[in-house]
């Protein structure tokens, strides 16, 4: 197909004409920038196309602001040799004419005649979208849409299909379907209403089979019913009829009249055993008597021995009473024996007691009068040292010195020895040897012989009759010394004064005799203290208790009896061992004496009894009425003898009678003909009882009308399972079908995938050598599988959605190229419209596509329209400016 | 001399588990209707009574209403109903009859034969001896007492039995309920009034069956009647009318299909049964698509026409023809399914799916070509 001519006349852009003419075959290029009209001119293609003219709804096609313009749109092309000449006017005068050679077609016609050559829908109403376009939506690539492949692709798929299957019809068969798709469509639609996706059953097909289902268990249970209804009904009859057969033959009253038999039978029996009862009893009472007679003759025999036995019994008796009674007098003297010996003995023991008391009483004495002793020397030993020690203390207290009083003392001595020899050193010699009788007087005191002064002072010397002289000594120092020394004689005078004593060595003396007091005083102290650790006062006291002991004792002494001669008693314990000795023979004694009283009695009472026995028998055996009583006995006994004889026969024979009989037995027998008839009875009235019941129980089912109620299910049930059956069929034959269908359709689209892979390959070659562009089954490019570039991995998988975007856009465009050469081998026309394409490219892969579209351009029309005349100037045609096209156009 | 109505097996509370519901129901109503027709059937031949030999109902349990409804189906006729318990309706100690008894459904002249003693009609000096069931099933001959019941002198003596006369019909061999066939002599009977079998079927010259009043299924032939029978002296043969009371032919067709005039032929035998008959079809052969449409057709207007229709055709395979594919379009892998599907019609194991898929793919393919289409089918309508 080539384009030849295209014009538009108030179409957008071009509110006046704008011809496209003398377009070529291969590539045309259309250049200019943005808003020359490109995309005008590309949209008036498509309008001419795919628009319905009659449609009122493409406002966007006028002018802008010119609602009046009809868009016009003309075109011509060549398609196997026939000139084609397209006119379509839109809103206002809207016509569409065709002239195809010498044909005509107008309005719908033309527009339908179109569709079917390019192979596209026409909307029904209003504008065309991009589902109608088929084979033109995928070879038209509008700006910017050249990497979107599969919506395009998809929406020529039937168109695509159906052409290339009219030219591979020859090789391929009649293969591919024209309305396949939507066959299948229905055909799953309608197993879907059967069927799920994975083959389960669902809608209508799942409720019959539910139904079915539901409707057999109730069938089941209805049946169930019915037969258990039946089996009542027939064992009501049985019960009835056994009920009948009962009624008439009563057989419980054969058994009434068995026990009753029995029972006579055994009251006879019974009879009889009362009879041997008091038989047995008679007899038994014979047999006693006869024991009782038999014994009293043997006792009438034995009397007479008796008494003899009697009369030695007495004797015996009276002998021992005799005995016992001598042995009264030695025992009776053994025990005065005993009781005297122990009166002694008890005596004897008291005074032991006394004198021992005694004793001991004296030793205390003693020992209390030698404690008062001793206390009352230790008394006065310690008053004596107490008046010593009271002494001494007031010796002390005044011998007593104060001791730093004499220490001053001391030290004043010794500071006034130290101020003497300074005096004396400084002092003023005054050495006079006087004629004998000679004398002066130095300071009033008369001096005589040899000797020497020492003056410290103004010193008168009266020489009697010389006068007197006064010696003053010089300096100062005497004179303060004299002044010290006065000081210190007055201190010394004072404490001597104090001390009360003459001079320092009385008063040392003093306080010697006052430490030795005080040492007295405390061994005074210390020896008082040994003797009377608590005081004089308590020693006394002490001293005082002891002698009111001591006198108590005396007075207990005193008080004791008179005193004895006792040194032959025994000692108190001796005694009283001796005491127990002679009680226990006493006891012993007094024992042997009440033993003897004892047996003393018995013997009297033996002898008592002896004699009893002996009047007893005796009076017996003398007795006037016992010949009598012999002799009556012998006889009743041989009368009990034959008696009891004919007694025995009888209960022989009754009790054989009785054997016979077996009562046991019949009690048994009694028991279970009654037991029977009960047991009889019982069932017939439980049978009455049971039919009742089952009479109300089946009535209550009968009225449910049960078996029409299972009929009507049994109906129920065959309706929905021939409904279920015809169901699965027609689901079995529905996805027969679907499986059929989408197999067919997969082997053919198997087969044209073949030459569309080639056609892909052909022009990858190109751009990716040795790659390939897979396609799916619905001949939509897939994945591009090319040489890896790791070298651990053989081939590189990337599916086109997954590609840059320039990549994308490339393989897009070279599957439409891919298309075209398919739907040329098809005979079908094709035309490559390329607004803007290919912007993505860098200028390596670019340069690559610019071989790609050259070589497309051999066998394809295409119409290239571009901004980037630069990019484009190496395609080997000469660009068309739109701009000056339109301004030549329009001029 | 009298004259009686001898009907039997009415087996009301029947339900047919073959047919659609509404069929089904309808079906069941209508032996209820045939009760009415026999009652109306009886008063306008002023019979002297209606002799119904057992199964008078279908089960025993039926709901209340059903009873009710039975019994006042007889109100049209007054004389006696005299009645026989069969094996569906025996006399158990607890049955369908005591039941309506304690309802107070039985009308006073409906006359129940329990037990085996003769029954007396003394206004028309007949004896009617019963051999009523009282168990489902027996295998002894009940009708033996027949032989030696007295009858007043001068009486019809006339016997109702339900059961299978020996050694006559095909399945009454080891059947229970049996009858012997020389009952009517053996026990002097003038006329012997059987029940069991549904078609109306004559014994000797004294023993008939009456059958059913209304067919009930497809392989007895003479259903659907009653018989009016007229007795003349004592021993005399008794004559007997078969009277039609039913409203529903019974009908079983198997029918082989190949060639157009096949259809043809079945459509006409289609136009000529009786409307509300029941027709159980069963088809087979080939058709081609056409014949395949317009036997579809015919069957939608004859099920339309009768009271049932099943139509057996799992055996009838749809067969296309080149042209009948042409016509359909189906090109393409379309065509390659169609083949696909015509052979597997052949295999014993999908053949029945195959056709219904095939049948299924021609029909959307025929709704898929334009409406030009049909008008190559003018004579389809």
């Amino acid at each position: 197909m080539q384009l030849i001519s295209l014009k538009v006349s108030e179409f957008q852009q071009f509110r006046t004409a704008c011809m496209l003419s003398d377009l070529t075959p291969g590539i045309n290029l259309f250049t200019g920038p943005n808003e020359a009209g490109k995309s005008t001119l590309v949209r008036a293609i498509r309008a001419a196309f795919f628009e319905r003219h009659k449609s009122s709804t493409l406002s966007d096609l006028q002018p802008w602001g010119d609602s009046s313009a009809s868009p016009q749109v003309s075109l011509a092309f060549d398609w196997q040799g026939q000139h084609w000449q397209l006119d379509k006017r839109f809103l206002q005068r809207k016509r569409c004419d065709l002239q195809v050679g010498d044909t005509h077609y107008s309005g719908d016609e033309a527009e339908e005649h179109l569709a079917q050559l390019m192979g596209y829908a026409t909307p029904a109403r209003g504008a065309s979208k991009a589902e109608h376009w088929g084979i033109p939506g995928l070879l038209w690539v509008e700006q910017g849409a050249g990497q979107h492949i599969r919506d395009p692709a998809h929406h020529a798929g039937e168109h695509l299909q159906s052409a290339l299957s009219q030219h591979l019809g020859d090789a391929l068969g009649e293969v591919v379907s024209s309305g396949g798709d939507q066959l299948i469509q229905q055909v799953e639609q309608q197993r879907g209403k059967l069927l799920t996706p994975t083959g389960k059953p669902t809608g209508d097909l799942r409720d019959a089979q539910q139904a079915c289902h539901t409707l057999a268990e109730e069938l089941a249970e209805r049946e169930e019913q019915v037969s258990r209804y039946q089996d009542q009904v027939d064992h009501l009859g049985q019960l009835q009829a056994k009920q009948y057969e009962v009624a008439s033959q009563r057989p419980w009253e054969a058994q009434r009249e068995k026990a009753k038999a029995a029972e006579t039978q055994l009251a006879a029996v019974e009879k009889l055993r009362e009879q041997q009862a008091q038989a047995q009893k008679t007899l038994d009472d014979f047999q006693h008597q006869q024991q009782l007679n038999h014994q009293q003759l043997e006792d009438f025999a034995a009397q007479a021995t008796q008494l003899e036995e009697r009369q030695k019994d007495k004797q015996k008796a009276e002998q021992q009473l005799a005995q016992c009674k001598e042995q009264a007098a030695p025992i009776e003297h053994q025990r005065e024996a005993a009781s005297q010996h122990y009166e002694d003995a008890r005596q004897i023991l008291t005074a032991a007691r006394h004198k021992a008391h005694r004793q001991r009483l004296q030793q205390q004495l003693k020992g209390a009068e030698d404690k008062v002793r001793r206390l009352a020397e230790t008394l006065a030993k310690a008053r004596e040292l107490h008046q010593q020690r009271q002494e001494l203390n007031a010796q002390h207290q005044r011998q007593s010195v104060d001791i730093d009083a004499l220490e001053r003392l001391r030290k004043l001595e010794l500071q006034l020895g130290q101020l003497q020899a300074k005096q004396e050193m400084l002092a003023t010699r005054l050495a006079y040897r006087l004629e004998a009788g000679q004398q002066l007087i130095i300071d009033q005191a008369p001096v005589a012989g040899e000797g020497e002064k020492r003056l410290l002072r103004a010193t008168d010397v009266a020489i009697p009759g010389v006068g007197t002289l006064t010696i003053q000594p010089g300096g100062t120092d005497v004179a303060d010394l004299l002044r010290q020394q006065q000081n210190l004689e007055a201190d010394r005078e004072a404490l001597l004064q104090q001390l009360q004593v003459t001079d320092l060595a009385s008063a040392e003396q003093q306080a010697s005799d006052a430490r030795e007091l005080a040492h007295k005083v405390e061994q005074t102290a210390l020896r008082l203290g040994d003797l009377a650790p608590k005081g004089v006062d308590t020693l006394a006291g002490e001293h005082q208790l002891a002698e009111q002991e001591r006198s108590a004792l005396a007075a207990s002494l005193a008080a004791l009896p008179a005193h004895q001669d006792d040194a032959a008693l025994p000692t108190e314990e001796l005694a009283s061992r001796q005491l127990e000795t002679a009680q226990a023979q006493l006891e012993e004694a007094e024992q042997a004496r009440s033993h003897h009283q004892q047996t003393l009695t018995l013997a009297q009472q033996a002898l008592t009894n002896a004699e009893r026995e002996w009047q007893r028998l005796a009076a017996a055996i003398q007795a006037p009425d016992r010949q009598e009583r012999e002799q009556s006995a012998q006889r009743r006994l041989i009368e009990l003898k034959a008696e009891v004889e004919q007694l025995q026969a009888d209960i022989n024979t009754r009790q054989r009678d009785i054997d016979a009989a077996n009562p046991t037995v019949l009690a048994q027998d009694i028991k279970r003909f009654s037991d029977s008839a009960d047991a009889m009875e019982y069932e017939a009235r439980e049978r009455a009882s049971e039919i009742e019941r089952l009479k109300t129980r089946l009535e209550t089912l009968g009225a449910q009308g049960l078996e029409e109620q299972r009929d009507a299910l049994r109906q129920q049930l065959e309706s929905q399972q021939r409904r279920r059956l015809q169901l699965e069929k027609r689901a079995k034959a529905l996805d027969l079908l679907l499986s059929l269908l989408k197999r067919e359709r997969q082997v053919v689209t198997r087969k044209l995938q073949a030459p569309l892979q080639k056609h892909l390959n052909h022009y990858l070659r190109l751009i990716f050598p040795g790659a390939t562009l897979s396609v799916d089954d619905n001949l939509l490019p897939q994945a591009l599988i090319r040489a890896s570039s790791h070298p651990h991995q053989a081939q590189e998988h990337g599916e086109l959605a997954a590609l840059s975007f320039g990549a994308q856009e490339q393989m897009g465009l070279i599957s439409r190229l891919a298309y075209a050469d398919l739907l040329r081998e098809a005979g079908r026309p094709t035309l490559i419209i390329l607004d803007d394409a290919l912007v993505h490219c860098d200028r390596e892969r670019l340069e690559q596509m610019k071989r790609i579209l050259f070589d497309a351009a051999q066998r394809h029309q295409i119409l290239l329209f571009t901004c980037h005349p630069q990019h484009w100037d190496d395609l080997g045609v000469a660009p068309r400016d739109l701009v000056s096209l339109k301004r030549a156009t329009s001029g | 001399m009298p004259r009686f109505l001898h009907t039997a097996d009415w087996q009301i509370g029947r339900q047919y588990t073959r047919f659609e519901q509404d069929d089904a129901m309808a079906l069941a109503e209508a032996r209820l209707s045939a009760v009415e027709r026999l009652a109306a059937l009886a008063a306008e031949e002023q019979v002297d009574a209606v002799l119904v030999a057992g199964d008078i109902f279908d089960a025993q349990t039926l709901s209340e209403r059903t009873l009710h409804r039975t019994f006042q189906a007889l109100a049209a006729y007054s004389g006696p109903w005299v009645m026989l318990p069969g094996n569906h309706d025996a006399a158990l100690v607890e049955s369908v009859w005591t039941r309506a008894a304690r309802m107070g459904a039985i009308p006073a002249n409906v006359h129940l034969l329990a037990s085996p003693e003769p029954f007396i009609l003394a206004n028309i000096s007949t004896a009617i001896l019963p051999a009523p069931l009282t168990q489902r099933q027996t295998y002894q001959d009940l009708t033996v007492w027949f032989d030696h019941a007295e009858t007043p002198e001068g009486f019809l003596r006339i016997g109702l039995a339900h059961g299978s006369v020996t050694g006559l019909l095909a399945e009454s061999v080891d059947s229970p309920n049996p009858i012997a066939a020389d009952r009517a002599a053996s026990a002097r009977l003038d006329y012997l009034a059987l029940g069991d079998w549904h078609g109306c079927k004559q014994i000797d010259a004294h023993t008939w069956y009456s059958g059913t009043p209304e067919a009930d299924r497809f392989r007895n032939n003479a259903s659907g009647q009653a018989l009016l029978v007229s007795l003349k002296a004592p021993e005399e043969a008794p004559s007997a009318t078969p009277v039609e009371v039913g409203q529903h032919g019974w009908h079983q067709w198997q029918r082989q299909l190949a060639v157009t005039s096949d259809v043809d032929a079945l459509m006409a035998e289609l136009q000529a049964l009786p409307a509300r008959s029941v027709l159980d079809l069963t088809l087979q052969g080939q058709l081609d698509l056409a014949s395949y449409q317009r036997l579809e057709q015919a069957l939608g207007l004859a099920a339309g026409r009768q009271r049932s229709l099943q139509v057996h055709q799992d055996e009838l395979t749809l067969a296309p023809t080149a042209e009948d594919i042409a016509a359909l379009q189906a090109d393409g892998y379309v065509g390659s399914v169609i083949e696909d599907l015509q052979q597997r019609q052949q295999s014993d194991a999908e053949g029945e799916t195959a056709n219904e898929a095939l049948a299924i793919l021609a029909g959307l393919l025929l709704d898929q070509t334009p409406a030009s289409q049909s008008q190559e089918h003018p004579s389809c309508s």
